[in-house]
């Protein structure tokens, strides 16, 4: 087991350089000069520009942080490659960079403060996706070509199709406009409104609606995996034996089927929770969410790349983390996996 | 003969096996194709039907709006300024079935424009992430080895990005605009199409048929071209179908941040983004978009899963 982990964590290691690598391609090429865009519309001063860009380590400096002139008396602009393992060895020592327009802030800070709003948020969308998900599937499966089958199959089919920002409006119209007596209005937030973070999202209400337009789709594929895998485990000959036994169709299902039934879907689940900590851009753009994944779209419009990295960092490291321990699990849940034999190795 | 074996079959009936036997013996059978046979379950699919005559009028209507909206429903795309006022945001009447705008155009008018960018966005972006995945899985499959190693890892790259976010900062480096639209969605989505591909081949290049040709001294293009192709076809025919109503769906979501098409040119996900504003009272602004890319991707999902019932291809991962 302990070799399998310490092969994953290896196997993770290019992966994570080549996100890096591309990260800072990307910003080599895109258009628009952070510093130039720190300042506005005002000029920099000469001086200032090059200090600054020497604080970023955008120009190569001398051991006390003072730039490097050439022969022409021009900064020299620091590679792209070394800027690369600069920000590495800064990340090995726990340190995301500073804000370039957040006047030095640590970029370490501002996600810190977003994390708990995304985390949170995540957490209710996969209990719900859980729940639902898994609810959904089982009924689905276990009454077959049913009413509820089809209406599952239905549903899920539609939630799959649907832009999940769009059925963040669809809610916020339906329970805060249509049912506004109902509700008082508490479900919907438009979009322009002014308020403070600590006074609105203290308050669990607000968590319901985009938790359900962030767990939508996902809920749905989770229905799905359910339904296709339990029907696939009753075909089998252990549970042709348990009924053969005389257990009831009631025993059957809930002692023998459901457990191997249901490791796909707790894996998919698993990654899913995961793939929720990179935040949601779309469904925070929609309920004016204060969570990482706007952070990080507003850094890229504001080219504020050092909170576009610290965040991607994060986000990679911990999907992979999460990842790892949904696939670690996978050896308890089923017995006959064993990470590491010989035989499975692959 | 069957007459005497059979006495329960009426004369009628007996004749016309006679006759059928006759007609078998004297004509050769029409040869059945794989694209025939699967043509022929997939008019008995009656949902993937939907979804295709859906997708053919969706073509059609957007193909040849040219000719008659600017006539119909009046200009998409500039607002008069002298009947802005009194047409702005209409409810849906009969003469804007759509309601309108705050500047006073036909939505319905915009939906059909709209719907221009979202199928060309989705057919094209498929259709580069489609050939990126064909070129590099075929690589890595037929290759292995360290041809395998590389691509496959850069696909692992690809994948551990969070996709809004990379296809985001992806537009944020190529600048605005559709075109961009198309290479930012094209070129992040070529490592699920190379998977799926690599799988199919790896699947193919067992069989004998492939030593045979080997054998027979066939080159390895040819190998590709004339045998592992046309067996994994069906696989990347599935996977493109489902793929294309995805990227109508990112390409929406790009428009409604602001990073895809560029007003006053309509597009589903802008329509969106300009109908929230008026969300508690004029909700047909961004309902009719809405509904609009909900049933559009819906028909390329059902086609999808048609097409995968009737080519009779397993979908592992996607």
């Amino acid at each position: 087991m302990l070799k399998y982990i310490l092969k994953r964590v290896l196997q993770f290691i290019p992966v994570f350089l080549g996100v890096t690598i591309i990260l800072f391609a990307m910003e080599n090429i895109v258009p628009g000069d952070p510093i130039k865009l720190m300042a506005g519309e005002k000029k920099l001063d000469p001086q200032t520009e090059i200090n600054l860009r020497a604080s970023f380590h955008l120009i190569q400096t001398d051991a006390d942080g003072n730039p490097i002139y050439d022969e022409n008396g021009d900064t020299i602009e620091t590679p792209m490659w070394e800027r690369c393992a600069l920000y590495v060895n800064g990340l090995l020592h726990g340190d995301l960079g500073i804000s370039y327009q957040r006047k030095g802030q640590a970029v370490a800070d501002i996600l810190g403060a977003k994390y708990p709003y995304t985390f949170k948020l995540a957490v209710v969308a996969i209990v719900l996706e859980a729940v639902v998900g898994i609810g959904a599937g089982l009924v689905s499966a276990i009454k077959r070509y049913s009413f509820w089958d089809v209406f599952v199959t239905l549903t899920t089919s539609i939630l799959v199709a649907m832009p999940a920002f769009w059925l963040g409006m669809l809610l916020q119209l339906f329970f805060g406009v249509y049912l506004k007596d109902w509700t008082g209005g508490a479900f919907y937030l438009p979009i322009s409104a002014d308020f403070s973070p600590s006074a609105v999202f203290d308050e669990g209400m607000y968590y319901i609606l985009p938790a359900i337009t962030l767990a939508s789709v996902s809920t749905a594929y989770a229905a799905r995996i359910m339904r296709s895998q339990l029907l696939e485990v009753m075909n089998q000959d252990y549970i042709r034996t348990a009924r053969a036994k005389g257990l009831s169709g009631r025993q059957v299902i809930w002692r023998h089927a459901l457990k191997n039934a249901m490791i796909p879907v707790v894996t998919y689940i698993g990654n899913d929770f995961g793939a929720m900590m990179a935040g949601a851009i779309l469904t925070e753009t929609v309920f004016n969410w204060p969570g990482v994944g706007y952070e990080t779209y507003r850094a890229i419009n504001q080219r504020d790349w050092p909170i576009v990295l610290g965040s991607v960092t994060v986000i990679v490291i911990l999907v992979m983390v999460i990842n790892l321990l949904v696939d670690i699990s996978y050896a308890f849940l089923d017995p006959r996996i064993r990470y590491g034999a010989p035989k499975d190795e692959a | 003969m069957t007459e005497q074996k059979s006495p329960l079959q009426s004369n009628g009936a007996a004749q016309v096996d006679a006759s059928a036997d006759a007609k078998a013996g004297a004509v050769p059978q029409k040869s059945r194709t794989l694209w025939g046979d699967a043509w022929k379950r997939l008019r008995r699919n009656k949902l993937a039907m939907i979804g295709l005559i859906w997708i053919i009028i969706m073509v059609v209507i957007a193909l040849s709006a040219d000719l008659w909206v600017p006539h119909v429903l009046g200009n998409p795309t500039q607002a008069d300024s002298s009947t802005m006022l009194a047409n702005s945001r209409l409810a849906p009447s009969l003469e804007h079935p759509f309601g309108t705008d705050t500047l006073g155009r036909d939505v319905l008018s915009r939906v059909i424009y709209g719907a221009r960018v979202s199928l060309a966005v989705g057919v094209l972006a498929t259709a580069i992430s489609t050939a990126i995945g064909l070129v590099l899985g075929a690589l890595a499959a037929f290759y292995g080895g360290i041809w395998d190693t590389i691509i496959m890892r850069c696909a692992d790259i690809f994948m551990a990005f969070p996709y809004t976010l990379f296809v985001i900062a992806m537009i944020a480096v190529l600048g605005n605009g559709i075109q961009n639209v198309f290479i930012a969605i094209g070129i992040l989505g070529w490592p699920s199409i190379a998977r799926v591909f690599r799988s199919a081949i790896l699947t193919v290049k067992e069989n004998d048929y492939v030593d045979a040709a080997r054998a027979m001294g066939a080159s390895d293009a040819r190998i590709i071209a004339r045998h592992i192709f046309p067996n994994s076809v069906a696989s990347i025919v599935v996977y493109a179908t489902m793929n294309v109503g995805g990227a109508i769906l990112t390409e929406s979501a790009l428009s409604f941040l602001g990073m895809g098409v560029v007003p006053p040119d309509p597009s589903w996900g802008n329509l969106i983004e300009d109908g929230q504003k008026y969300l508690a009272t004029q909700p047909w602004l961004m309902l009719m978009p809405g509904l609009a890319i909900l049933t559009t991707v819906l028909a390329f999902t059902l086609l999808g899963d048609g097409l995968r019932d009737a080519l009779d291809v397993k979908m592992k991962d996607a």
